[in-house]
């Protein structure tokens, strides 16, 4: 428990209660894709083949297991659900669990990560992180936005020296190869 | 009129404020005293807490100056632009803020509030050293 | 090998000076991690892991003890300095420390968590050289379909101990299982699950999943609901701890270690109930009950007491049958296995010089620590000035590390998102991550006993519960789905008592702010995020 000041405007935490009475959607697609997903072990469980010389209990038994305890439990927490039952948020000292989610920071967030897949191996670690770490930190409401980049590049070149250099992990250097110290 | 203080719980900030209670006696002008954060860290040591804002209040009760007290989460620009941003909205005539030594590497990564408002403020700056 | 020559042994390997330095490492990162009160010490130990890829298993597991108490040890610094728990663990500590460091005792309440720590840590780590290889000796004549009851024992333990309600835990737990499905099967070599994709023909690896649940789902459900706002850093204050002080102290310490150790070793769910019971206990021995909830040193010192007594205690079950019962234990059993050592009766004999190695760095790891840590404090402090953009940033930079370095594939890094996404989701609906984890790293363990119970039995499905050891943990899978139940009940009880406490304190304080200036406006907000 702490008290914890939050900006002025700040909805009270009463929003719960009224969140109570809203069609929880998100939280029926939860149980829909759980579900689903229960339905899909079972039916592909079903298509594993079995050696004919395997013993008693082949691969097929536990698949079947976890798909009955998939769609058991999303049968259990859709009737919670009907009963008035909400999952709540989970809290933390960096969540602020009164408003909605904040789908834009969420998008930025996965772009930078996006585009991290895209370039780390044309354009090497030093480069492809430095620009997930800027647009990620940028994405969070770090300003301004050179200093986040001036920030992640000293980090990844410091990542990356240590973790080729000194503990021989293998990362892309990209365009920098042969630069002193990085390829 | 009004004049603006940049206060922060540090030795620098407490000679701003000290010296802008004197310069606001002098003047007859009210003071308006500022203390923001920018709010994206689990602690800010800038950031007064309720101890430091009774202290502050005790003083400028004492002084019997009239005063305004902002202590708030600022946007995320940070200082500087919340000092400037007061300045603007109150026309202040002149700004009083703490400014202490920096190294030139500090100054690069982190910036200087003080530099800031000395170079944008639109009116009088008093810079105190702690 | 004796025993007390195994552990002697153990010293004489993680004495070496370059050991020692690893040590030290594991130490300071997994306190600096663990002082950040946004990560827990399951993300600290999934983050970290890639550090020790290249290292000799030796020293990766002498760096990872120290990673672990670090961790466990870096929660209490903050929650005393910050009122906020960097683990869910320090809750406690955080009720009657940071009253502590406000009525300007803070320097006492850093030491009696300190020491405390060192004496309970201490304590049970003998506890632990004493009991595994005890345990392991009889583990050793336990039959596969023992292992299959112990295996549903900590599924519905964990399922049932953490998160909102037992549904939304087996969800999780059954998510962790279908993950462990996915990929080749061991026995028959049949791929399942794979959707042909050569990908998931190997599985998914462990680290991907706990580093994509933990730290990647984490920053998405940091960066969709930022909280901004600083948290009243108290200043640390008092000359550390008086007569009395120690006097009120070691009594708690002492019990904190006999609640904790015990908690540890069954599958419980990890290091909170045992605070929690210590909490309890020390209140009601109290002659000063009046002291709970403004400031009691024994609330301090039980529960921390408490807290790592039990992190010594989740590592008996750990070695000696290969059973993690908290997230963080599923995370270093991953470890262990990808090192080739599978953790289980015969650890001991077959790889007792590591072990013991293991063992004997726990030790050093506690001194560390308590040397370490109360001169540090100003770094930790300096730690928490980290914006968080920055923070989370970085997180996520050592998640997609820790991921490419795995197999340097791009496919990965999809995948370890992909992952996060849902774990992101499940944060978003209150589902408990632990449970997941502990699936996704038991589930094969179980998968395989159990067949291999029922190709000994021919297919008598009976089998499974006529060994008498496995029907006596079948009746305590019953009487732990009802045990915890009420313990829940009692947490969450205790929990209303201190929210009650903590909102009375809250109406007294009188916003600041003059005239014109707008006063901050407060909220409460339950901290206790379950990790």
């Amino acid at each position: 428990m702490s008290a914890v000041q939050v900006p002025p405007g700040a909805s009270p935490p009463s929003t719960a209660a009224a969140r109570r009475h809203r069609l929880p959607v998100g939280e029926l697609v939860v149980v829909v894709v759980l579900a689903g997903l229960g339905v899909f072990a079972l039916v592909e469980a079903h298509t594993i083949a079995v050696p004919t010389s395997s013993n008693a209990v082949g691969p097929r038994a536990f698949p079947y297991a976890v798909g009955a305890v998939l769609v058991l439990s999303a049968v259990g927490l859709l009737v919670a659900l009907l009963r008035g039952e909400r999952g709540e948020v989970e809290g933390g000292e960096d969540v602020d669990t009164s408003g909605g989610a904040d789908w834009a920071a969420v998008g930025k967030l996965t772009a930078a990560f996006a585009a991290l897949v895209v370039l780390v191996e044309p354009l090497g670690w030093p480069i492809a992180a430095s620009l997930m770490f800027g647009g990620a930190a940028w994405a969070l409401g770090a300003r301004p936005w050179w200093r986040a980049l001036l920030v992640a590049v000293v980090l990844n070149t410091a990542v990356h020296v240590v973790f080729t250099r000194v503990l021989g992990v293998y990362l892309p250097a990209g365009p920098l190869e042969g630069v002193v110290g990085l390829g | 009129m009004t004049i603006v203080v940049g206060y922060v719980p540090k030795p620098e900030g407490r000679a701003a404020l000290v010296a802008a209670l004197e310069e606001a006696d002098l003047r007859g002008e009210p003071l308006h005293v500022l203390n923001t954060s920018k709010g994206d860290a689990y602690s800010d040591p800038g950031y007064a807490t309720e101890e430091d804002i009774a202290e502050v209040e005790a003083l400028l009760e004492e002084s019997g100056v009239p005063y305004e007290l902002e202590h708030r989460l600022g946007d995320r620009a940070g200082g500087a632009a919340d000092i400037l941003e007061a300045v603007e909205r109150l026309s202040a005539s002149l700004v009083v803020i703490g400014i202490r030594r920096r190294t030139p590497t500090g100054k690069l990564l982190f910036g200087s509030d003080a530099q800031t408002v000395l170079l944008q403020a639109p009116c009088q700056v008093l810079a105190v050293k702690a | 090998m004796g025993d007390l020559t195994g552990l002697l042994e153990g010293f004489s390997t993680a004495l070496q000076p370059m050991y020692l330095l690893y040590a030290l490492i594991g130490v300071l990162l997994g306190t600096a991690v663990g002082v950040l009160p946004g990560i827990g010490p399951a993300m600290t130990v999934a983050l970290l892991l890639p550090l020790t890829y290249t290292l000799d298993a030796t020293a990766a597991f002498i760096m990872f003890a120290g990673i672990y108490y670090g961790g466990m040890y870096g929660g209490s610094t903050t929650s005393i300095l910050l009122n906020t728990p960097g683990e869910s663990a320090s809750i406690v500590t955080a009720l009657e420390g940071n009253k502590m460091a406000k009525a300007g005792r803070g320097a006492a309440a850093l030491a009696t968590a300190a020491i405390g720590s060192f004496v309970a840590g201490t304590i049970a780590t003998v506890a632990l050289s004493l009991v595994a290889p005890t345990v392991a000796r009889v583990a050793v004549q336990l039959g596969p379909a023992d292992y299959v009851a112990l295996a549903v024992l900590a599924f519905f333990t964990v399922a049932a101990m953490l998160g909102a309600s037992p549904a939304r835990g087996i969800a999780s737990l059954a998510l962790g299982l279908f993950i462990a499905v996915i990929g080749t099967d061991s026995l028959t070599g049949q791929q399942r699950f794979t959707l042909g994709l050569p990908t998931l023909a190997d599985g998914i690896d462990v680290v991907i999943v706990a580093v994509g649940f933990f730290a990647v789902g984490e920053a998405l459900h940091v960066a969709s609901r930022l909280r901004r706002g600083p948290i009243p850093l108290v200043p640390i204050s008092g000359k550390g701890m008086t007569r009395d002080d120690w006097k009120r102290s070691w009594k708690p310490w002492l019990r904190g270690t006999a609640i904790g150790f015990p908690i540890g070793t069954i599958p419980a769910g990890g290091a909170d109930l045992g605070t929690f019971l210590s909490y309890a206990t020390e209140r009601k021995l109290s002659k000063r009950k009046e002291e709970f909830g403004h400031g009691a040193i024994e609330g301090v010192a039980g529960p921390e007491a408490a807290n790592n007594a039990s992190a010594a205690g989740v590592l008996v079950p750990l070695l000696t049958l290969g059973l993690p019962t908290s997230a963080t234990a599923a995370i270093m059993l991953a470890a262990f296995q990808s090192y080739g050592i599978q953790p289980g009766p015969n650890l001991f004999a077959a790889e007792g010089e590591l072990i013991w190695a293991l063992i004997a760095s726990l030790y050093i790891g506690n001194v560390l620590l308590l040397v370490l840590n109360l001169p540090l404090v100003g770094v930790w402090v300096k730690v928490l000035q980290l914006p968080r953009p920055y923070l989370y940033a970085g997180i996520l930079t050592f998640a997609a590390l820790g991921t490419y370095a795995v197999g340097a594939s791009t496919e990965d890094l999809v995948l370890l998102f992909v992952l996060g996404g849902i774990g992101w989701a499940m944060r978003s609906y209150g589902f408990p991550i632990a449970p997941a984890i502990v699936g996704l790293i038991l589930g094969p363990i179980a998968e395989e006993q159990m067949r291999r119970t029922l190709a000994i039995s021919q297919g008598d499905p009976t089998a499974l519960v006529t060994s008498p050891f496995a029907a006596v943990v079948y009746v305590l899978v019953v009487l732990a789905l009802v045990g915890s139940q009420w313990l829940k009940r009692r947490q969450a009880r205790l929990d209303a008592v201190v929210f009650a406490q903590a909102q009375r304190d809250e109406e007294r304080l009188v916003p600041t702010g003059g005239t014109s200036a707008e006063g901050p406006s407060r909220k409460d907000h339950d901290s206790r995020g379950a990790r």
